[in-house]
């Protein structure tokens, strides 16, 4: 394999995420509250009201991509919490009863904000930790839509954002800034609008970016939407993708085809998937996952702005809804076929997957394949049964 | 004694799809399943739809392994395997109850592989202690009610909810009655027949239920005999399932007195309030259910409730039924244990399967367990 050219923002990312993690494990002594908060929240809402936002699920992520989820995993199950449930709740609750912190300890919370549009673990993993670190846990509950947004769902979040905001001036002991909110708003606007930009280079053919790259490089995206920082690093990056496009300097070496990916990647073995496709001359362009965070609010209507965007995202629709926009990807990023991940780690997004496959595969006519594995678990890894997937389906590709 | 009415009980139990196939027969009316329990089962019984309940049977699995990965969970492949095969073809609509991860993501699955005229979630919030909760309950189940009424081409009249309510409302309180006389005599109705008579309770049509309970209720109370000591047991879980493991506990001598299952005593333990505004009646019961690992309930927390009722019961030992893979059930194991514990009530944690017909090791372990706790 040639050895790929790293992006020079790597280096700032590395900095800027090591910040963020030494200022989170600060704030308690400089008198800023912790709170715990879901990947698929408004965060917006946080950073306003001064409050550190953590993510237990990027501590999830991070374990498994250093290939230590099992081990913090075990002190979970041995309390009895089963090898099935979510890989980041294994690792956050594991954490939490182990002695040894191979990737430093999480951040303990002072109180717990979840929005569960992603899933239901994350609710009951935030439940646990509510329990064990004996602080307030607030729930932002966004019942499933379909294809048309629906004024009760959309006025219910609504209503939850008052009952969260009455919360944290309550924490704070400051009333709501909503000027400050306008103003994260708007940073937050500017980092979602640079990181699609980055994501869609990955439609050029050669493409200099594309899902591997997005996966390194969507940290500040999740974690610090809403703060200047994010919004110099997508500009650096930018940049730096810009940059590319015109030395030509391109994602893999000799792209021939173009992938659409669902959907969380298999962090410990990023670059092992990553090396698989380039050796297949194939660029996995595009997936939902890494398109989470397109927020664009209006800044005249805040709330409700927030309660619609969170609310109307994807991991929040049914099946006929996640179909379309798989289909909408594949036509954007004109790929050539699509792998779909069973995630065991992940049910709402791997529930469904056998028969979206055929479907799919039916209505584009594109190949198509699905395999399991965990995306942080490497128990549940067998690369001879991921490769018995994927090999027919390189042939397919080579052959249409 | 009384074995004639409780015969038809485990007859509808046997084959859940006779009674509903009888109904639909002889009066050619529509039939909407519902996953169990928490379903506003009053709306769908009040357009005069028969609401059948989707209980689990024996299948064959392999067709549901094309589109339900093996690790979910057992009552949810069960009942998709029962779509699959044929064996619920007397449906005309479903409703699915939102309570994990798996009964959100199963709609799409069962519309694309089984569609039906009438489909619907109940959406149940996850969040139940603040505000916001009851006006979007009230919200979702007027959502529900107004496509009924298109389902069936009219609007369903408040006189029919009320006549609904409280026909669900007698059905309810005669299987409490049951429980009561169950806890007060265990040896007036054994635990699988108390169970086998609530699992039938979904199946049956609610007129004809409410004569045989009401039958099956005097029998017993007049043939209540002496009360005998039993070892008293709470059994926590989501399902009940399967229902001979409850021969065990009949066999060593124990008698269940409560439950937090979707298809026991939770089932029936509150009624819709018959005054006043009919969905707010509704909202007000889904919202005050006994707490399940679905949601918390800030002023009711389900380990403080498990611990509660086992001690104003004088419960001797608890059952953890963990259906494999159920994980909103599983994120509460640890805490409920340690509450148990914590308050000196001894507790066996097992795993159960839809479907499964191997019980032999549960015995030697429910039985093991049985001999500890009833042991003085």
């Amino acid at each position: 394999m040639s050895e790929k050219k790293t992006f020079k923002t790597a280096q700032l990312m590395k900095e800027m995420m090591k910040k963020y993690y030494e200022d989170g494990a600060a704030a308690k002594e400089r008198g800023i509250p912790v709170a715990w908060v879901t990947a698929v929240s408004p965060v917006e809402i946080l950073y306003a009201a001064g409050v550190f936002p953590y993510y237990p699920e990027n501590f999830g992520a991070v374990a498994a991509a250093r290939k230590v989820a099992d081990k913090l995993s075990v002190h979970a199950e041995s309390k009895g919490y089963a090898h099935d449930l979510c890989g980041y709740a294994r690792c956050g609750i594991g954490d939490a009863y182990a002695d040894e912190h191979p990737i430093g300890e999480i951040v303990k919370p002072e109180v717990l904000f979840c929005c569960n549009t992603q899933c239901g673990s994350l609710p009951k993993w935030f439940e646990v930790a509510s329990r064990f670190y004996n602080a307030p846990y607030f729930l932002l509950d966004a019942p499933l839509i379909g294809n048309e947004p629906e004024e009760l769902c959309t006025s219910y979040y609504k209503e939850q954002l008052y009952e969260m905001i009455s919360l944290l001036e309550k924490i704070t002991g400051n009333p709501f800034d909503y000027d400050r909110l306008a103003e994260v708003l708007h940073l937050s606007n500017e980092a979602c609008r640079l990181w699609n930009e980055v994501l869609d280079t990955a439609a050029l053919k050669p493409a200099p970016f594309g899902f591997f790259d997005a996966c390194f490089h969507m940290a500040p995206i999740v974690t610090m939407r809403g703060t200047q920082e994010a919004v110099t690093y997508y500009q650096a990056l930018k940049e730096e993708v810009d940059e590319r496009i015109k030395e030509g300097i391109h994602a893999i070496p000799n792209e021939r085809f173009k992938i659409y990916f669902d959907h969380i990647p298999l962090w410990p073995k990023l670059r092992w998937f990553s090396d698989l496709f380039a050796a297949h001359d194939s660029l996995v362009a595009v997936s939902q996952y890494t398109h989470s965070w397109s927020y664009s609010f209006d800044l005249n209507r805040p709330i409700d702005s927030l309660a619609e965007q969170y609310t109307e995202e994807f991991v929040n629709r049914y099946f006929d809804y996640r179909l379309q926009l798989k289909m909408n990807f594949f036509k954007k990023y004109n790929v050539d076929g699509f792998v779909l991940f069973s995630n065991r780690s992940c049910k709402p997004n791997a529930f469904g997957l056998y028969d979206k496959r055929s479907i799919l595969s039916e209505k584009t006519g594109l190949p198509g394949v699905v395999f399991e594995a965990d995306m942080s678990d490497l128990r549940f890894f067998s690369e001879s049964q991921v490769l018995a997937k994927l090999e027919p389906f390189f042939e397919q590709l080579g052959s249409s | 004694m009384n074995t004639e009415v409780l015969e038809i009980f485990r007859q509808a139990v046997e084959d859940p799809g006779k009674e509903v196939r009888e109904w639909k027969e002889k009066k050619g009316g529509k039939v909407v399943g519902f996953l169990l329990t928490d379903v506003p089962e009053e709306l769908i019984h009040a357009a005069g739809f028969f609401p059948f309940g989707i209980c689990g049977g024996t299948v064959r699995m392999d067709q549901v392994e094309a589109h339900l990965q093996f690790w979910s969970c057992s009552y949810v492949r069960n009942s998709l395997a029962l779509a699959l095969d044929g064996k619920l073809d007397f449906l005309d609509g479903l409703v699915i109850p939102h309570t994990c991860d798996t009964t959100r993501m199963l709609m799409g699955i069962w519309k694309h592989v089984r569609p039906l005229p009438f489909m619907d979630s109940f959406r149940l919030p996850r969040q139940v202690g603040r505000p916001s909760a009851k006006q979007y309950v009230v919200g979702e189940l007027r959502r529900i009610k107004d496509r009924l009424d298109d389902f069936r081409g009219t609007e369903i009249t408040d006189e029919e909810l009320s006549q609904s309510f409280k026909l669900y409302n007698s059905n309810r309180n005669l299987l409490r009655k049951l429980f009561n006389l169950h806890e007060q005599n265990p040896a007036s109705i054994s635990n699988k027949d108390l169970y086998t008579v609530v699992k039938a309770s979904m199946v049956i049509e609610r007129e004809k239920l409410n004569m045989l309970l009401s039958e099956l209720v005097s029998v017993l109370a007049e043939n209540a005999g002496t009360p005998n000591d039993k070892t008293k047991i709470f059994i926590s879980g989501t399902f009940l399932e399967p229902l001979d493991l409850l021969n065990y506990i009949d066999e060593s001598g124990g008698a269940i007195v409560g439950d937090d299952l979707k298809n026991g005593f939770r089932y029936i333990e509150s009624d819709v309030a018959e005054a006043g505004d009919p969905l707010e009646a509704l909202a007000e019961r889904q919202l005050k259910r006994i707490p399940s690992a679905s949601y918390d309930i800030p002023e009711n927390l389900r380990r403080h409730f498990l611990v509660k009722t086992a001690q104003q019961k004088g419960v001797q030992g608890v059952i953890l039924l963990h259906v494999k893979y159920c994980e909103p059930e599983n994120y509460d194991y640890y805490d409920n244990i340690q509450a148990l514990e914590k308050a000196g009530i001894p507790a066996l944690r097992i795993e159960t399967e839809f479907g499964d017909t191997s019980l032999g090791q549960l015995s030697t372990r429910v039985q093991a367990f049985m001999e500890m706790v009833g042991g003085e």
